[in-house]
């Protein structure tokens, strides 16, 4: 019997599939029962190439989480994630009439209607649009408008838009299985949710996801999300790059990187060599260390640069982010990452996972690729709880019938 | 408010004449009578009267009566140029009045290869714009066709304004590999007659930002003339982006891969009335994610009643180091006096020379009057020193560099390419960045 109560988290990655069952308090805390985890196959990029092998991933990965919670799931929240995912920033407009001069909840809602009438390429739709700033008659600051007095109401949003089919493509994924999809969150959105608390927000930070097929970013700063975006390249392409240039098969250069990888250079003695196992045990080729974390490094080093150009072309300011940039996904556990990142955006880097109002089996926290499945949760949760605590929720995306028009 | 309406100047006085020249020249003018080219006059030129009799152009001469006895040139230049000399009289009457003229010709032949200049030379003895559409041989004709094409391009491209140039090797593989080879030429025919009429469009059209011979030429003028060419058309609610796809898949575009490659491109988007601002942004916003940083990209765009619902895009490149010569197109070249081009150097360097910085002179100010003089001679040397230097690397051709390895996307090939800023995400960054591995 699916349990309403319940909140899961469904994240179709590259690398894995993840489900995290959740408990939502009404105090705005969430308490995780189970995490349930597949290695995928079928997805390439963020995206699924393979409808059926993604398909029986998404099954064990669910019948997995079911296990261990204890609770059989009925509906999921599902993060998507891709290269076509793209961002701006727009701001609506919506003027009072003067005979009542009062704001109201209708007033938002046109004002987001306003925000959202932009063009965009015609395959696309709406995912979100997160809600940044007020502005009253040109006066900010203003945290909510309702009840006040004004002619003119202001609201920058942050809207978030993907092709419409691709996303389409993982929802029915998961409704093959019969399997309710109760809505969508871009995934990088969803991470930043669980790895900054609120003072970090305000303070202003970067959040880099790096995943397996994809490099998801989110620049927090006042408090709102600012940019984001996210990039068809990640570890997937760090593995493919090791098996071209060292000429080793994939799954040999998936092991190499994992147990042996690093994206520092010059930190190993010349001529230092890495001894390949073949399947036996036996020693095999054996490869210059230096050569190894070259590669990596350059891959990587890539990646950065141009997160770092987009945010530079958005106009998002990089000098405000007092809480610096926070890695996080699977690939940030890579040795020496964060020192490369420090290097490339010039600012204090840390690499976080879960934190803040969770609880639950620690190591799901501890662990950074759950970062985005958790996140979910922690999304649905306060988009569902209706409790608004100002300056939190108010905050957080506010939804737009995207998901209807997909049913 | 007084409304100006803005003046779309009748384009009656054009006068295009497009002749098919060879037997490859008759083909692309059959098609483009059945399809259809607006104001433009469609002469057929062959030695070979078979050709002739079986063409719909509506003007049709026969080139070298008696030399060729109304057969065709043999594949021998010389006996198709010869023809084209003789019948002298007859092409200039039929070029007569004209204001442009488009010549179709498959280079390696006789009757193309030997007559397409001659033609041109004609042609711009009446004061015509001669734009040149030629097709190289496919590779299994054989090394000596090749080489009677590239000789007949290379004096071709001495006459003509703008050469515009498709490789038949390429075509063919855009072409399903179990298609007919029927179809084959016909996807072949088709694409030249597409860049027939979308540069008869640009060249008509006085659009709203103009693009004119003098911007094709520009972008045209490249050291091997391999062009690039895309052409889409589309209506219906998705048109801007329909458009550049379609104009994306041409054979000659590589699904705008060689866009990357390219130095400079002109675009041209052309609609009707309805066409709005938003969708030229969105169709461009489209194909610069395909341009690198540094392309140069001339961008036109015209509005066209005739064009009704339809949004159409052309793309124009060369492929090939960018010629720094500043040698333009030689239109009146003969009657061009060398002494011209003496000054040139001299205004040359000093338009290239920066300012006299403070440093180098830095007598001038307290000395005064004293220091005028030797001010002014100072600095003038001191630049003609530093240009010598500075001419050096722009006047150096960029050299290409051989990819030793063929690019290698891996586990990635089958998929969709990231492509940012024109580089193929997918290919290892330590390949791109030429960090040599062993």
């Amino acid at each position: 019997m699916p349990n309403e109560d319940f909140i899961v988290g469904l994240e179709i990655g590259t690398s894995k599939v993840c489900a995290v069952v959740a408990e939502g308090r009404p105090d705005g805390t969430v308490k995780i029962n189970g995490v349930g985890y597949a290695p995928s196959r079928g997805v390439r990029k963020g995206e699924i190439v393979d409808f059926e092998t993604a398909g029986k991933c998404v099954r064990e990965a669910l019948a997995d989480a079911e296990e261990k919670s204890d609770i059989m799931i009925g509906s999921v929240y599902l993060a998507v994630s891709g290269g076509h995912i793209e961002s701006f920033n727009n701001r609506g407009l919506v003027n009072i009439p003067p005979e009542r001069e009062e704001i109201c909840e209708d007033d938002f809602e046109e004002v987001q209607a306003a925000a959202r009438e932009v063009s965009i390429p015609p395959p696309n739709q709406f995912l979100h649009s997160v809600l940044q700033h007020y502005y009253v008659d040109g006066q900010d600051g203003v945290l909510n408008p309702i009840g006040m007095m004004g002619t003119a109401l202001e609201a920058d949003f942050h809207i978030i838009h993907g092709v419409g089919t691709r996303i389409k493509n993982s929802i029915r994924c998961v409704k093959e299985l019969d399997i309710e999809v109760e809505d969508v969150v871009f995934g990088p959105l969803a991470s930043a949710q669980v790895v900054l608390d609120m003072d970090q927000k305000n303070q202003g930070a970067l959040v880099i996801d790096v995943g397996a097929g994809t490099t998801g970013y989110v620049v927090y700063a006042d408090g709102a999300v600012k940019h984001s975006g996210c990039l068809a390249v990640g570890g997937d392409h760090i593995t493919n790059d090791l098996s071209l240039g060292l000429r080793i098969p994939m799954a040999r250069a998936e092991k190499l990187k994992t147990e042996e990888g690093s994206v520092r250079l010059g930190r190993s003695s010349p001529g230092e060599r890495v001894v390949l196992k073949d399947e036996t045990g036996f020693a095999g080729k054996e490869i210059e260390r230096e050569m190894l974390n070259t590669i990596i490094h350059c891959r990587v080093r890539e990646t950065f640069e141009l997160v770092k150009k987009r945010l530079d072309e958005s106009g998002a300011s990089m000098d405000f982010l007092g809480a610096g940039v926070q890695l996080t996904g699977g690939s940030s556990t890579m040795v020496g990452i964060d020192e490369l990142a420090q290097e490339i955006f010039g600012l204090p880097v840390h690499l976080t996972c879960v934190k803040g109002t969770m609880s639950g089996p620690t190591n799901a926290f501890d662990n950074p690729q759950y970062s985005c499945a958790i996140g979910v949760v922690k999304y649905a949760h306060a988009m569902t709880a209706g409790i608004r605590r100002p300056g939190l929720f108010r905050r957080i995306a506010r939804r737009i019938p995207f998901f209807n028009n997909l049913l | 408010m007084i409304e100006l309406p803005r003046s779309t100047p009748s384009n009656s006085e054009l006068n295009i004449k497009v002749i098919g020249l060879g037997g490859a020249g008759a083909n692309v003018a059959d098609r483009l009578q059945l399809d259809g080219l607006d104001g433009a006059e469609l002469i057929a030129m062959n030695t070979d009267t078979q050709s002739l009799v079986g063409s719909v152009a509506s003007v049709k001469v026969q080139l070298g009566r008696d030399t060729t006895r109304g057969l065709g040139a043999g594949g021998d230049p010389e006996l198709g140029y010869a023809a084209a000399d003789e019948s002298a009289d007859e092409i200039k009457a039929a070029l007569e009045g004209a204001s442009m003229v488009f010549i179709c010709a498959g280079l390696g032949g006789g009757t193309g290869s030997g007559a397409a200049p001659l033609i041109a030379n004609f042609a711009r003895q009446q004061r015509a714009l001669v734009v040149a559409f030629v097709t190289m041989p496919f590779t299994f004709e054989g090394r000596r066709r090749m080489a009677q094409a590239e000789e007949a391009l290379e004096s071709l491209r001495q006459q003509a304004d703008v050469i515009i140039c498709f490789e038949n090797d390429r075509m063919g593989d855009a072409v399903n590999p179990r298609a007919g080879i029927q179809d084959a030429f016909v996807a072949a025919d088709q694409t030249i007659v597409s860049g027939v009429r979308a540069i008869a469009g640009i060249l008509r059209r006085r659009g709203l930002i103009h693009a004119g011979l003098d911007e094709i030429a520009t972008v045209l003028r490249t050291q091997n003339s391999r062009s690039l060419f895309g052409f889409g058309e589309a209506d219906g609610d998705n048109r801007a982006h329909v458009a550049i796809e379609r104009a994306l898949r041409n054979p000659l575009m590589d699904r705008g891969r060689l866009l990357a490659d390219v130095q400079s491109i002109l675009v041209h988007v052309a609609g009707g009335p309805s066409m709005t601002l938003n969708e030229v942004t969105l169709l461009m916003e489209e194909l610069n994610r395909h341009v690198s940083d540094s392309t140069r990209l001339l961008f036109s765009t015209a509005v066209d009643p005739q064009l009704g619902g339809k949004m159409c895009v052309a793309i124009l490149g060369a492929l090939g180091a960018f010629e720094r010569l500043p040698e333009s197109v030689p239109r009146p070249a003969k009657a061009l006096p060398p002494p011209v081009m003496a000054p040139v150097p001299e205004r040359e360097w000093i338009a290239v020379a920066p300012p006299p910085k403070l440093e180098e002179c830095p007598k001038t100010e307290p000395d005064g009057a004293v220091a005028e003089p030797v001010a002014a001679v100072a600095p003038r040397v001191a630049r003609v020193g530093r240009s010598g230097l500075q001419q050096k690397p722009t006047r150096e051709q960029k050299q290409e560099q051989m990819t030793f390895e063929p690019v290698n996307r891996g586990r990635f090939e089958k998929s969709e390419p990231t492509i940012v800023d024109g580089q193929d995400l997918d290919v290892p960054a330590f390949m791109r960045m030429n960090v040599r591995v062993k």
